[in-house]
């Protein structure tokens, strides 16, 4: 690869936003994403008129104006859950063609407060009335992600045998790794009325929304604001906190609307993950945890397998028996994922920020004299998931 | 019509105009390229297979096999007096794959449409206004 930008840069801070989860108090999308940038700048021991690279899905513009910079560099690419992960992939680039040393990745989603706020607000859908999904999609009831996922997974149980139970373990060793984490909105009875251990049996027994989805099967819908600070290799090594390394960055994109998925078990994960894998001179037997976007069991179920982590139709061996659960040999998700931790309707930011904890050491969120989720994994590779199983970013993340 | 109470799309008329045209009279057609022959759904102004502009519609047989279904307990509006009701990718005969709502099984037992998987299905038309009747797929294979 000609001038290859494996490791020109590094994640150096993560912040999340003050409050996160189901807010008392509502807080606009802009207000959760400064907090985290704010929180985040405070981590690498910067100020927020440092950030000279700034990136976020659609707002980019709006975040320079609110802290006053005039950024040198700036990423809108707006494709979804994973746009976050293609941030990153375009920072490398940016940094290793020497346009700007420190950059920022935000995302602040009133996911959940939204419904309290004046009709107008931020929110998706829509889209063009004369377009595919308004004409030859949407007349016949679907309502929106749920609803359209679910035949993926139906297609995957035909093709390979797999099962609902199948599935459901992802949902039960995710929900583990949230019961380690204090800021997890399915963390304790004390969290919420529904926290705590599920078994198979509860996410079957759950409602269903879209069979063969139940409602454990899919993804909560709360606040959150998380930003990532990126640096240079040469500016990384002057931080206080060991570089995470971007090793290897791929993206791609599949289709948008579901009619122009050609196969229903395959999304563009194989092609961003290879790349990514390519750059960064590894591959899937390398790595030692994932952080796969989780809007649905079947988007871990089916991203697996793309990234190569089993073969098609073989997730189950994967995460059966706990495996991916806390204590197990091949940790993924370890913040609880969006199952059981947050999703605010973009997850992908919530992946960058546990990951780069992970690999930086400082993911022990224990209190309360309860276990914390560090894991001592050297490597971990990232996937996000945008639109309708449509576009994925993919990010290979080593430490030294 | 006046019972038809889905919502209803606003057709297309520079993209789609052939489609909706054709679907008033029970007829489903379909864009087809003649420079690689394929046909292609949904309707564009250039082949998305060999990005050729040369297009034509032709009329398709109005058939095709079930490719996968879900089953929606949860709707909004009119369909959510429906739910549970079953929505289906269909595999035209011609080629390329349309969405619809599914009739003739039971959305009471998925396992049973599960096993019609790959079965024969084909298209009727409710009359929703002036401008548009709606495709619907039955199985009947
Ligand atoms: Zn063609």
């Amino acid at each position: 690869m000609a001038n290859n930008p494996s490791k020109a840069a590094a994640i150096i801070a993560a912040g999340e936003a003050d409050q996160i989860g189901y807010l008392e108090t509502p807080k606009t999308d802009m207000m959760l994403g400064v907090e985290a940038i704010y929180n985040a700048c405070r981590e690498a021991g910067i100020s927020t008129k440092d950030i000279e690279g700034i990136a976020n899905p659609g707002g980019a513009n709006a975040y320079a104006e609110y802290l006053g910079i005039v950024p040198k560099w700036v990423d809108t690419t707006a494709v979804g859950g994973c746009s976050f992960q293609i941030h990153l992939a375009h920072m490398l680039a940016g940094i290793n063609a020497g346009m700007f040393d420190i950059g920022v990745i935000v995302n602040g989603q009133a996911g959940y407060s939204r419904r309290n706020f004046p009709r107008g607000g931020a929110g998706g859908g829509g889209g063009d009335p004369l377009g595919p999904d308004a004409q030859f999609v949407n007349p016949y009831g679907t309502t929106g992600a749920p609803s359209q996922y679910s035949h993926a997974m139906t297609r995957h149980m035909h093709e390979y045998g797999t099962t609902k139970e199948d599935f459901a373990e992802i949902a039960v060793n995710t929900r583990q790794w949230a019961m380690l984490n204090p800021r997890a909105v399915m963390h304790s009875k004390e969290t919420n009325p529904n926290g705590g251990p599920i078994t198979v049996d509860d996410v079957l027994n759950s409602r269903l929304i879209s069979w063969p989805l139940n409602l454990l099967d899919v993804c909560l819908v709360t606040d959150h604001g998380g930003a990532v600070v990126v640096a240079s290799a040469a500016a990384a090594k002057s931080f206080r906190k060991p570089p995470v390394w971007v090793a290897g960055a791929g993206e791609a994109i599949g289709h948008q609307t579901m009619l122009e998925m050609k196969d229903f078990t395959a999304t563009s994960a194989v092609a961003s993950s290879q790349r990514a894998y390519k750059m960064a001179g590894m591959g899937p037997e390398d790595m030692e945890m994932a952080m796969i976007y989780d809007s649905f069991t079947l988007t871990v179920g089916i991203t697996i397998e793309m990234l190569g982590l089993t073969r098609r139709g073989e997730f189950p061996s994967l995460v059966k028996n706990g495996n991916t659960a806390p204590g197990g040999k091949f940790p993924m998700n370890t913040n609880g994922g969006g199952l059981s931790f947050n999703h605010s309707g973009m997850y992908g930011m919530q992946l960058l920020v546990e990951s780069y904890r992970q690999l930086s050491g400082t993911a022990e969120d224990g209190i309360h004299g309860i276990a914390g989720k560090q894991t001592n994994a050297n490597t971990c590779i990232v996937n996000g998931t945008g639109g309708t199983l449509s576009a994925t970013g993919t990010v290979v993340l080593t430490r030294d | 019509m006046a019972d038809y109470n889905k919502p209803i799309p606003i057709p297309d008329p520079m993209t789609n105009g052939p489609y909706w045209e054709g679907a008033k009279q029970g007829k489903f057609m379909l864009p087809r390229c003649t420079s690689c022959n394929k046909v292609h759904f949904y309707p564009r102004i250039i082949c998305p297979n060999c990005g050729s502009r040369s297009l034509e519609w032709i009329e398709a047989t109005g058939e095709g096999y079930l490719h996968t279904f879900a089953v929606q307990h949860r709707a909004m509006g009119a369909w959510a007096e429906e739910a549970p009701f079953v929505t289906a990718y269909i595999d035209l005969k011609e080629g390329d794959r349309v969405f619809t709502v599914l009739r003739g099984v039971d959305p009471t037992k998925p396992e049973e449409i599960f096993k019609k998987i790959g079965a024969l299905c084909r298209v009727e038309w409710d009359e929703a206004n002036d401008a548009v009747s709606m495709p619907y797929w039955r199985l009947v294979g």
